[in-house]
């Protein structure tokens, strides 16, 4: 397994240095440092780190009173579908989100006169509003979910302690839950931070202007209009560097405390009274109602006469494209994050912090990597080697299942970190090898495994940035056909078709999520 | 012969060192103070700690640089023996070569009271009844060495006598030499052909 591995960092950081090779042998010519003491550099940076820093900052203070609601109020009507629906918006493909939010506070949007209304003045949706919108509408929920479960892990005796000891409120919250959730918050920021200084669709479609530009869309530029390739490779090298350094600082710093799930109970944390929890409650229906929003905006902007008028069939092969890419990509992923995490598992037994933490930031590189580099640099470099008209979609497949690779391994680890803390020695006294310890973890993985398998499917489903490079009209994906009709105007066309997706990949997650449960 | 020779093991600051010889089929019971070495010893014997210096021989074989998985070691921990996500049953089989010896299993669950739990996963069984189903494993498996790390901790004065006479019968029956951590003199006394008594940094039989 220890050789799959390697083989699979190999395969993964292979593709990477091919597409920089592709965009340095090109061009002949290293990144234009000179640049660097540019003032439109210098604004792009600033704005790039600005809705980075507010996205990660507010996604994850809205996200802690919500995490709260439910952790603290069981009795909360539909729990289990409103942390559902965190997940989905999570996964959310953003031109779908675009489509909604456009639909919803756009400049003839649903809620637009109402803001006007209340706020006094005129709204607008693009430049910052929109862009921190939207990042915050994908990670908001995606950080409810994770503190929630963070905060599940805190035992049942610390909370037997904490009342036998007699803590005040503050007290409970400063030793009991803040402890818990202190080293998985820095993590989470640093994740949301590199997600959306990555950020590529929201910014280009919400930016609005040359005032609202972040790196990685620069580098789009660079390359789209004046494919100018030093330009490119310089932003290229700032976005890795900052990104991957803030990244790798994060691995290195943020720990997050394996509890053993399987044994923490509830029975004694503090329910809240009064004013508290009637605090908790109307933010818990509050943020039920903002998620739901732009998915019901997208209904209204579709008269009865428009789903008539559709061509279902002209859908049906994107549909079915989407969806064996997916399959194809997803199944990919997952084998290689898994093979990628057994030397990664072995140095964190091993306790080789060092080498640990520069491994798992190697097998996560496509995560801070700019897509946009590693797509156009691959084609450059594929251009005078492969018919790329004909052979395009191979390499759609290859390079999403290069990106969402980061995501499985995220969410692998720590169920497979849980098993070795637990088992591992174990298992070895046992003398258990092979099939036969594959047959002892798989059923204590299994619910993640096939939880992260849903997950990364909807998200490589969602992919518009790779195809936009070397996808071809002849294998047009749902996410193209969006676009497509969103480009022309047609909204109620790109509105059925985004319900369409959206309810592919919600029907995907709750699939999972019941096959997932069936098998607890 | 179980033989230990001038092993020395770096903890937490200090250097543990440990001398003895136990014969086959004997069975050792270690006592001493809390951090004074009795579990590192027993992992040194299973492969999980690494000495800086020494030997550690069975039947003349040193097994200083043998894997875990290469020693002749059955080991009962101080906890987390049990996979959660199997049934008792499942977990009883494991760590045999071939297929498990099912009667034999099921023989000695019925005799420590513990044959209605089979079926069960371990999160349903109280601490005693988690404890035989650990010892049952350990006791059975085929291997000479059986190393037990407080294996009566936790259970009840009627069924600590019923399962220290089990753990007496079977390892003299099957000629296993077994070394016992306990803090119970009485476990000791009733078990034990030998007594090793750690005390500080360095010890000796």
């Amino acid at each position: 397994m220890r050789v799959a591995g390697w083989v699979s960092f190999f395969l993964t950081t292979f593709i990477t240095v091919l597409a920089f090779q592709g965009l340095i042998g090109f061009s002949e010519q290293g990144p234009d440092w000179a640049l660097l003491s540019d003032r439109y550099f210098h604004s792009i940076l600033i704005f790039s780190i600005k809705q980075a820093l507010l996205s990660a900052l507010l996604s994850i203070v809205l996200a802690w009173p919500i995490a709260r609601a439910l952790y603290y109020l069981p009795m909360l009507p539909a729990r289990r579908a409103f942390l559902a629906l965190c997940l989905l918006c999570f996964v959310m493909p953003t031109l779908v989100l675009i489509t909604g939010l456009v639909s919803l506070l756009g400049r003839s949007g649903v809620v637009s006169p109402l803001l006007i209304d209340v706020l006094g003045v005129d709204w607008n949706l693009y430049g910052l509003n929109g862009i921190l919108l939207a990042h915050i509408y994908l990670n908001m929920p995606f950080a409810v979910r994770v503190l929630y479960q963070q905060l599940k892990s805190i035992p049942d005796s610390s909370w037997k302690l904490s009342l036998q000891l007699k803590f005040s409120r503050w007290q409970r919250l400063r030793i009991v839950e803040w402890q818990s959730l202190r080293s998985t918050a820095l993590v989470l920021f640093g994740f949301i931070f590199v997600l959306c200084f990555n950020s590529f669709a929201i910014v280009l479609a919400l930016g609005g202007g040359p005032k609202s530009t972040t790196l990685e869309v620069a580098i789009y530029q660079a390359l789209k209009y004046d494919f100018n390739i030093p330009e490119a490779l310089m932003l290229a090298w700032v976005q890795l560097l900052i990104a991957g350094g803030l990244f790798l600082m994060v691995s290195r710093f943020g720990r997050t405390q394996w509890l053993s799930v399987d044994t923490a109970r509830d029975d004694w944390k503090p329910i809240p009274t009064g004013w508290r929890l009637w605090l908790m409650t109307c933010s818990y229906y509050v943020v039920w109602g903002a998620l739901v929003l732009p998915v019901l905006a997208l209904f209204a902007g579709v008269t009865q006469g428009d789903w008539l008028r559709l061509e279902w069939g002209a859908l049906i092969k994107p549909t079915l494209i989407t969806l064996g890419l997916g399959i194809l990509s997803a199944s990919c992923g997952m084998v290689l994050a898994y093979s990628m995490l057994s030397p990664i598992r072995q140095m964190n037994l091993l306790v080789q912090s060092r080498r640990r933490v520069m491994l798992e930031w190697l097998a996560t590189h496509a995560l801070v990597a700019p897509a946009m580099v590693m797509s156009v640099g691959l084609f450059i470099f594929l251009l005078p080697l492969v018919d790329i008209d004909r052979w395009g979609i191979v390499f759609v497949a290859i390079l999403n299942t290069a990106l969402i690779v980061p995501f499985a391994i995220q969410k692998l680890k720590p169920r497979l970190y849980q098993f070795d803390a637990q088992y591992n020695a174990l298992t070895r006294s046992l003398k258990l090898k092979g099939r036969q310890r594959w047959t002892i973890e798989w059923p204590f993985i299994r619910p993640v495994v096939l939880s992260t398998y849903g997950l990364v499917l909807v998200l490589s489903m969602g992919d518009v940035a790779i195809f936009s490079i070397f996808g071809s009209n002849d294998w047009a994906t749902l996410p193209w056909l969006i676009y497509g009709y969103a480009g022309t105007y047609r909204i109620a066309e790109a509105s059925i078709a985004s319900i369409v997706l959206l309810s592919l990949c919600a029907l995907i997650l709750w699939l999972f999520e019941k096959v997932q449960t069936s098998h607890a | 012969m179980l033989n230990i020779s001038q092993l020395k093991i770096a903890r937490e600051g200090k250097v543990l060192c440990y001398d003895l010889q136990l014969d086959e089929g004997k069975i050792l019971a270690i006592q001493g103070v809390s951090g004074v070495g009795k579990s590192t010893l027993l992992s040194a014997i299973a492969g999980f700690v690494t000495p800086m210096d020494g030997t550690i021989e069975w039947k003349s074989k040193r097994l200083n640089f043998l894997a875990v998985e290469a020693r002749p070691v059955s080991y009962l921990f101080q906890d987390h023996n049990l996979f959660e996500h199997l049934t008792v049953m499942d977990n009883l089989s494991l760590g045999f070569s071939g297929d498990a010896p099912k009667d034999d299993l099921i023989e000695a669950a019925n005799q420590l009271k513990v044959l209605d739990q089979l079926e069960k996963r371990p999160g349903e069984l109280s601490g005693g009844q988690r404890q035989r189903i650990g010892l049952i494993r350990a006791l059975l498996r085929p291997e000479a060495l059986i190393l037990l790390d407080e294996p009566f901790a936790e259970l009840d004065p009627e069924t600590r006598h019923l399962t220290v006479k089990w753990v007496q019968k079977t390892a003299r029956d099957q000629g296993k030499t077994v070394l016992m951590v306990t803090h119970q003199s009485e476990d000791a006394e009733q078990l034990a052909d030998e007594c090793l008594i750690l005390k500080g940094a360095a010890s000796t039989l």
